[in-house]
């Protein structure tokens, strides 16, 4: 919480402000919405497990030992957390600015395949070892950044100057970019000694150090880029003029209007931040992950799983990292289930699914809680 | 009024427009690649088309009347997954892997049954528990992606179905035999005519009914409609049911022409009920011309099949994008409907 910490009447304010947060009740009922969704969701699941034949108690069982019952399973859930950040982000700019970008997994896949291609065009002019390796990595990070802010940039741009609706737009984009990009994998960017469908490999000097955990697919380097733009990001939306005209014009579009705010290019320019990031989750999925990039419709659906990341933080940045922890969690699981559990490893989907639905009706666990008297005092 | 007028005379401008843009391309196309027309629209390829329209119409449809009546359904697309699993599901359960055609008939109704129950919680979320309608409609869409290949597993241990079976094209004696007509209108699939008559009949109840006039009003001006002694939300419950119910019965009708359910990926839903709510979109509210629009997408589906039966070296899995970049063009051409007044905003009757 306190980013300027060598001031300290900075970081006093800062202090303030977060006891002042702990304190508004509108954060303890978002909190409560977000954990009552979770786990009535997680309660429903259970019930379909037993409906459908099997120990909902092993179920459960397994999905905690699946998560983070050893070091690799807890390795892979901060694995699939720090995407999970990242994308969760990418959503959270834009929905809380009002704009609903749906996109972010399409945006991944441009920025993923973005990165791979930059990489592998220019490592034979970069010498090799780890400065060579760390120059190609930046240069793999910038572009995804760039691809998946370009690729958000369109749909932003249709919704400011033409009126046509970002969600559908965005959803027909994830169709675009998977349809080409698969494409394009399975044809001219598959080397011809490739015996599945992918691109090069990325040079070996290319990756995350190893740091702490051994386990190959996961880096705490990764993990600290994705922390650092969270940081990033709350800071913008927060503390700056522009965070501020993105929200005005995401709630308040007339007042935003009347004080001088473009709303427009403001709506372009939301969708270009939220791609960008979104970009970066396909640059760290190529990067730390995979170190080459495949088919995109056997990527993992984190573009979308993200909008559950974010809805479930109230689409707040900080909110975002303990959310993408559960839902990095529920993924790990589902690598373990998939193996260990006799059931349907979908169901996990459909709890994702359940989640949303109910992050969308607060109004139900108000009644709940007004019904059950758990609410204390509202109203 | 005038308003209205003046944006729908607009409307008709902008989609004629659209159209001159879709055929100019298409024509740039043909002489790009030396094809002559007449390879690339046959009876067949109207047929195809017809064919993959009528599950987009039906789901248009229902998405339409919703809106219509101030509540956005954007769940369609995972009503229609819903309802294609289902179909898939009862379809295996009455007949195994050799149906009867009088199983496709139950295991369709079966599939709307169950989405009226579906739909009939949703409706109580979104409008007694004001759900975000957007939220919500997303979430219907993440559990169709879920629990649909999650039951499919379950029965089939995959996520796809074994071939089950197809609904049979009837075909009138005599009059299927007249060239072109005869293919189009005698031989054709059961659900291709019930989807022509569901849009007559929607055009004419919204537009020559009084029941009609309650869902318009009810989107327009509710208060209005409160006025008159009309329940506005039990109006909006039985759009939304409705819609659900379509876009159910266009996920039975998409499982009954294809005749196995696939789970992969998006499922053999594949972005059509996002195609719907563009198509009503694109027809300005209009049952008609949403109809109109879903066979326009439905064609565009359906390209590839053509370039393929006519030798165009191009790549099935592009061409196969077709359909999502019309979107696309449809609506930035197009985006500015006239929506409906108070769409989203739930209405609480004052007493």
């Amino acid at each position: 919480m306190s980013d300027g910490a060598s001031d300290p009447g900075r970081v006093r304010t800062a202090l303030d402000r977060a006891a002042d947060r702990i304190l508004d009740a509108s954060v303890y009922e978002r909190v409560g919405i977000a954990v009552g969704s979770t786990g009535l969701a997680l309660l429903i699941g259970l019930v379909i497990v037993a409906l459908a034949g099997y120990d909902p108690l092993r179920f459960a069982t397994q999905l905690v030992v699946g998560s983070f019952g050893s070091e690799r399973a807890f390795a892979r859930t901060l694995q699939f957390t720090t995407l999970f950040i990242l994308a969760g982000v990418a959503v959270a700019i834009a929905f809380r600015a009002g704009v609903f970008n749906i996109g972010v997994q399409g945006q991944l896949i441009v920025g993923g395949i973005a990165c791979v291609l930059a990489i592998v065009w220019l490592a034979p002019y970069v010498p090799d070892g780890r400065i060579g390796g760390t120059g190609l990595v930046a240069v793999g990070l910038f572009a995804s950044v760039v691809a998946g802010g370009l690729y958000a940039a369109l749909p932003g741009a249709l919704k400011a100057y033409y009126g046509a609706n970002e969600i559908i737009t965005t959803i027909m984009l994830n169709f675009v970019a998977i349809g080409v990009v698969g494409w394009a994998v399975d044809g001219p960017l598959r080397p011809d000694d490739a015996r599945s469908v992918r691109t090069e490999y990325l040079p070996d000097n290319v990756g995350f150090p190893q740091l702490l955990f051994e386990y190959p697919s996961f880096s705490l380097v990764g993990l600290g880029l994705a922390l650092v733009v969270v940081v990033a990001i709350s800071v913008v939306a927060t503390r700056t003029s522009f965070g501020y005209d993105m929200m005005t014009s995401g709630y308040q579009l007339r007042a935003a209007t009347y004080s001088g705010v473009d709303a427009r290019r403001m709506i372009v320019q939301t969708m270009t931040l939220s791609g960008m990031v979104a970009g970066l989750v396909g640059a760290v999925f190529a990067i730390m992950v995979q170190g080459y990039f495949i088919d995109p419709s056997g990527l993992g659906t984190y573009g979308f799983d993200a909008i559950a990341v974010s809805l479930l933080a109230a689409n707040n940045p900080i909110g975002v990292v303990p959310a993408a922890l559960l839902f990095g969690a529920l993924d790990s699981a589902s690598s373990h289930v998939q193996i260990h559990s006799e059931v349907p490893v979908q169901l996990i989907d459909g709890i994702v699914g359940l989640v949303v639905l109910f992050v969308a009706a607060p109004e139900l666990f108000r009644m709940i809680a007004e019904r059950t008297g758990l609410g204390g005092d509202r109203r | 009024m005038s308003l209205a007028e003046l944006s729908a005379r607009r409307g008709v401008r902008l989609g004629g427009l659209a159209l001159v843009a879709v055929l100019a391309v298409g024509t740039t196309l043909v002489a790009a690649f030396d094809v002559p027309l007449e390879r690339i629209v046959t009876v067949g390829f109207v047929n195809r088309a017809l064919l993959a329209a009528s599950p987009i119409a039906l789901a248009a449809i229902g998405g339409l009347y919703a809106e219509k009546s101030g509540v956005f359904n954007i769940g369609l697309e995972g009503f229609m997954i819903f309802g294609a699993v289902t179909a898939a599901a009862a379809l295996y359960g009455l007949g195994g892997t050799d149906p009867t055609q009088w199983h496709v008939w139950a295991a369709v109704v079966t599939a709307v049954a169950f989405s009226v129950l579906l739909t009939a919680g949703y409706a109580v979320l979104l409008i007694r528990y004001k759900a975000d309608q957007i939220v919500a409609g997303l979430a219907v869409w993440f559990m169709g992606l879920g629990f649909a290949p999650f039951a499919a597993s379950l029965i089939w241990g995959t996520v796809r179905s074994p071939g089950l079976t197809r609904v049979t094209q009837y075909s009138l004696p005599y009059l299927g035999e007249v060239p072109v007509v005869g293919p189009i209108l005698f031989q054709q699939s059961p659900f291709v005519v019930i989807t022509a008559v569901v849009v007559v009949a929607a055009w004419v109840v919204l537009y020559r009914t009084r029941y009609g006039y309650w869902i318009q009003a009810a989107g327009d001006n509710p208060e209005a409609l409160d006025t008159a002694g009309v329940n506005v939300n039990r109006v909006r419950y039985a759009t939304v049911i409705f819609s659900g119910v379509m876009a159910g019965l266009g996920g039975a009708v998409l499982l009954a022409h294809a005749g196995n359910f696939i789970g992969t990926g998006d499922t053999m839903v594949d972005g059509r009920g996002w195609i719907a709510i563009v198509a009503y979109l694109f027809g300005n509210y209009n049952p008609l011309g949403a109809a109109a629009a879903a066979l326009l997408f439905g064609g565009l589906d359906m390209l590839q099949v053509q370039f393929q039966t006519a030798d165009i070296a191009v790549s099935g899995r592009l061409m196969g994008l077709a359909p999502y970049i019309g979107v696309i063009v449809v609506l930035t051409v197009w985006g500015k409907t006239r929506m409906p007044a108070s769409v989203g905003e739930p209405y609480e009757t004052e007493e």
